[in-house]
């Protein structure tokens, strides 16, 4: 598993494409996609989103990283780094915010390589031992 | 040491925190910690916050009191490691609560902060980052922001190790020999 996090509009779906040769047509939408879609591709971006969707249509949310990690442990994740604001005043976007971090702590701590990316570049935050690519240079390959 | 851990919401900087506490506390582990708890329970949603904190901190060898302004009120009876969760709480009760700092909240916080070190045998400092939505504040509210960016700069400036958690993983900003 890997995941892929940053600011909105950071490229970090073109990183995610350069880093793992894996294009944006062949990964699901968090935005549109099925909900059982995530669990088959070997690709997901805007996972924020989905994780959102899950949470607005009352499905259970707090288990997904676990389940994740069950069905597809190879998966690419590509997610918006959330929480970086004031506390926000609705009860469902402090819910949301938080729980998304929640699981993204999850997916971090069971990824073989966390890349954050600004400005269209990554930076290398987490990778295995051994692994000479993904931190040297803190850049992608 | 003083060392000041920040992140984002649902960071994992809780729980970074307390494990570095934990070790921090190596030497002196039959000491208890002590656990100064900043957050005023006013809901529903803030106990279970505060809930899901004490779970985390279980079993950790820590004594917990609350805090929620004048911080430099605190005397502590022996020399420990202290874990202050969290600054942005403490920041909020010192500018809005009754009897808190108001306008001098940045210079209270410092100053408790400096007596608090004067006493531990180490300081860790939960803080939060809320300074890089995008979004367009009122004015109280960025004063809010103003206020706490002020004090993390204070405590990262004093501090010796001071660390931003990603989804769990430290990205170490001063102090990395340290870890």
């Amino acid at each position: 598993m890997k995941l892929i996090i940053g600011g909105v509009f950071q490229g970090k779906k073109a990183f995610a494409q350069q880093l793992t040769g894996i294009a944006p047509g062949a990964a699901a939408d968090g935005l549109t996609c099925g909900y059982e879609e995530i669990f088959q591709v070997p690709m997901i971006y805007h996972f924020h989103e989905y994780v959102k969707r899950r949470i607005k249509d009352g499905l259970p949310y707090r288990q997904l990283a676990e389940e994740l990690l069950a069905k597809n442990p190879g998966v690419v994740i590509v997610t918006n780094e959330l929480g970086y604001g004031v506390v926000p005043m609705e009860a469902f976007d402090r819910e949301y915010r938080e729980s998304t971090g929640r699981i993204c702590c999850e997916l971090a701590a069971a990824s073989e390589e966390v890349w954050r990316v600004c400005c269209g570049i990554g930076t290398c935050i987490k990778a295995q031992e051994g692994n000479t690519h993904a931190c040297d240079g803190r850049t992608a390959k | 040491m003083l060392a000041l851990i920040t992140g984002g919401s649902g960071s994992g900087k809780s729980a970074y925190a307390e494990s570095l506490c934990v070790k921090l506390q190596e030497e002196i582990k039959e000491v208890p910690m002590l656990y100064i708890a900043t957050m005023y329970p006013f809901d529903e949603e803030a106990y279970r916050k505060i809930e899901r904190h004490r779970e985390l901190r279980k079993n950790k060898n820590f004594n917990a009191i609350e805090c929620f302004t004048n911080l430099e009120q605190i005397t502590l009876d022996r020399k420990t490691t202290v874990l202050l969760e969290c600054m942005s709480n403490l920041t909020a009760n010192e500018m809005y609560q009754e009897g808190g700092a108001g306008a001098d909240t940045v210079e209270a916080v410092c100053r408790g902060l400096d007596r608090l070190c004067s006493q531990a045998a180490n300081v860790v400092v939960v803080s939060n980052e809320i300074f890089s939505d995008g979004i367009e504040y009122d004015p109280e509210t960025v004063r809010y922001q103003q206020y706490l960016g002020c004090i993390n700069q204070y405590i990262a400036k004093k501090a010796d190790l001071a660390a931003e958690i990603v989804y769990g993983i430290p990205l170490i900003h001063k102090g990395e020999a340290l870890i």
